[in-house]
């Protein structure tokens, strides 16, 4: 079995506050693993470390099979992430935007343009594309974060509470980019707490205080605890 | 390279879309112009002056209306006793007194030392200190006129050197400060707002993630600012030499090295700013109190150096506008060269590097990879 993500024992303290607290699990090519829990159970963190924006005080990871530590240059090239807040610029057009991180990485311009025509056509946004992103509805701007995000066309995406604050149905259509782009082999490392978002991962990660709960298939997961929904699982699971 | 170019073209994006902004920046180096010089005249004319004479002779009465001819001082009480110098200081009906000791005229037919007391209202020491050089320089001037014939006479011990020319006075000291307030203001602000406001909406780390390297991020960002700041600077030199007569003595390549280094100092101050905040506020507050009032208060612009208590003093040459204000008075002033400005300019380059260096390492500890 082919993992692209490996993290052992991986640590992070903040003071005297630990944050992360010696977690390890691995995540399969292409599949969508969801990280769950209460704020401040240390999924922001996970995340922010995978990325390289933190540095671990103890533990192992690998990305795409490289070691993080010695392959920081390489791993850059194959991440994609897309942060809480919204991170695009609110003064530059769709295009500008796309532009800048297409350039940044390195596409070449023709093969960028065509990217740029597809992003805008799948999120029917032609009318916007001139326009300043400040313009767009939240939903929206969340999309094209993620398509953003996936422009240079990363083996893993980081998406860190990508939905919070979006309609049930704009939160509907992110997900089924997410599935697209599972299909298309690329892993999704996930960060929500909407219990029926945790539904649609492959795999979750339940978190609380910086440890990991329990990690498995929502389905497997309901059957284990005998419960119909995730909700359920979570309370079963917080309450133990 | 290509990251490099369409960062810098974001950036100058940024910049142009925010109109207000950009007037700002332009429009405030002449308002500050402008401003200080109107505002920060220290030249002085028609200063209320009392007089005690305990001579009443002939040299005596000679010095008080040389005094009074220039349109400096203006006479406004003869006093009788000591007490009522006090007394007329509190009444804020003079500003100066100027004590004459008995057998004036005595002591300088004989070629006696004699001294003269100047007494000056020292609630503003800026006005007290000029009020003070001109009169010395007009008491010197009385002294060198009465023994001119003579050769072996005892010259006073007077050592102010003071030029007169009052208008320029004031664009010698406040056109060097300016330039130094606006390239703090344009360069380390603005690099550090710039830089916190990424950080703030979290598109900093859209751009960490990716495989651009920090520091060219950082530097094809600021590097926008450091032309504005440029410009600003240019605006403000010209102001200063068409509109307040300020010289410009030395060579203007030198003055644009001296300007780029501060510049530098300014940005790498800015860049270790935004490192250690978190917000746009938490930059702005910063640059105000670590760098603007220091700036404004303790580098001698406003307030000379001298004057300040020891402990001040040493905070004084810390602050590294003084030594840019240093060398761009020697600069323009004076005409120096390198070799006069070494100092400043040595120190300034030191500054630079430890900063930029303190910077990049804290810049670049932040992330793993």
């Amino acid at each position: 079995m082919e993992y692209t993500i490996v993290v052992k024992n991986l640590t992070k303290k903040f003071g005297d506050f630990t944050s992360v607290n010696n977690i390890s699990f691995k995540v399969k090519k292409g599949e969508i693993f969801g990280l769950l829990g209460a704020n401040g159970a240390g999924k922001t963190t996970t995340i922010r470390m995978l990325c390289g924006l933190l540095i671990p005080t103890s533990g192992m990871m690998e990305i795409a099979g490289y070691n993080v530590f010695t392959h920081g240059k390489e791993i850059r090239k194959c991440i994609g992430y897309m942060s809480q807040k919204f991170s695009l610029y609110e003064d530059l057009t769709i295009i500008e935007n796309l532009e800048l991180f297409g350039t940044i990485y390195n596409i070449p311009k023709k093969i960028l343009q065509k990217r740029i025509l597809n992003i805008i056509a799948r999120l029917n946004i032609r009318d916007f594309a001139n326009s300043k992103v400040l313009s767009l509805p939240l939903g929206q701007k969340q999309k094209l974060a993620f398509a953003t995000a996936l422009i240079h066309k990363p083996e893993i995406v980081f998406l860190d509470e990508p939905t919070s604050g979006v309609d049930p149905l704009v939160r509907r259509d992110f997900w089924n980019m997410i599935y697209e782009s599972a299909s298309q082999g690329i892993t999704i490392i996930v960060t929500t707490h909407y219990m029926d978002e945790a539904e649609y991962c492959n795999r979750l990660c339940f978190m609380s205080n910086g440890k990991i709960e329990v990690i498995g298939n929502p389905n497997k997961l309901k059957e284990k605890y005998k419960v119909a929904s995730m909700t359920e699982v979570f309370q079963k699971i917080t309450n133990r | 390279m290509e990251s490099f170019k369409a960062i810098l073209i974001k950036e100058f994006r940024h910049i142009f879309r925010d109109v207000r902004t950009l007037v700002l920046i332009f429009a405030m180096p002449i308002v500050l112009v402008v401003l200080f010089g109107h505002t920060i005249r220290n030249e002085i004319s028609n200063i209320k002056i009392a007089v005690l004479d305990y001579s009443q002779d002939t040299y005596s009465k000679l010095l008080i209306e040389k005094m009074t001819a220039s349109t400096y001082f203006k006479l406004t009480k003869q006093l009788n006793s000591e007490s009522e110098i006090e007394q007329a200081f509190q009444q804020g009906i003079i500003h100066m007194a100027i004590v004459i000791p008995r057998n004036f005229e005595e002591s300088i037919v004989r070629f006696k030392s004699t001294d003269i007391q100047l007494i000056t209202e020292a609630s503003n020491i800026n006005v007290a200190t000029t009020l003070e050089s001109y009169g010395k320089q007009i008491i010197k001037d009385f002294e060198k006129e009465i023994n001119k014939n003579h050769s072996n006479y005892i010259p006073f011990d007077v050592n102010v050197k003071m030029q007169y020319n009052p208008s320029l006075e004031s664009a010698y000291m406040f056109i060097p400060g300016n330039i130094a307030l606006i390239m703090i203001i344009v360069t380390a602000l603005m690099t550090s707002i710039t830089l916190a406001r990424e950080k703030e909406t979290g598109s900093w780390n859209m751009l960490a993630i990716t495989p651009v390297n920090q520091l060219t991020m950082v530097i094809a960002k600021i590097i926008p600012y450091m032309l504005i700041s440029l410009i600003c600077t240019a605006i403000v030199i010209l102001l200063g030499i068409f509109m307040f007569n300020m010289p410009m003595k030395g060579s203007f390549a030198l003055l644009t090295i001296v300007c780029i280094l501060f510049m530098l100092t300014a940005c790498s101050i800015g860049i270790l700013i935004s490192v250690i905040t978190k917000t746009q506020q938490e930059a702005m507050l910063l640059c105000m109190l670590g760098l603007f009032l220091p700036a404004l208060l303790l580098s001698g612009f406003i307030f000379p150096i001298e004057n300040m208590p020891w402990a001040i003093q040493i905070f004084s040459y810390i602050v590294p506008a003084t030594w840019f204000i240093v060398a761009l008075k020697d600069i323009m002033i004076k005409g120096a060269g390198l070799i006069t400005v070494w100092l400043p300019v040595a120190i300034l380059t030191a500054t630079t590097i430890i900063l930029i260096v303190v910077s990049v390492k804290k810049l670049m500890s932040k992330n793993i990879f």
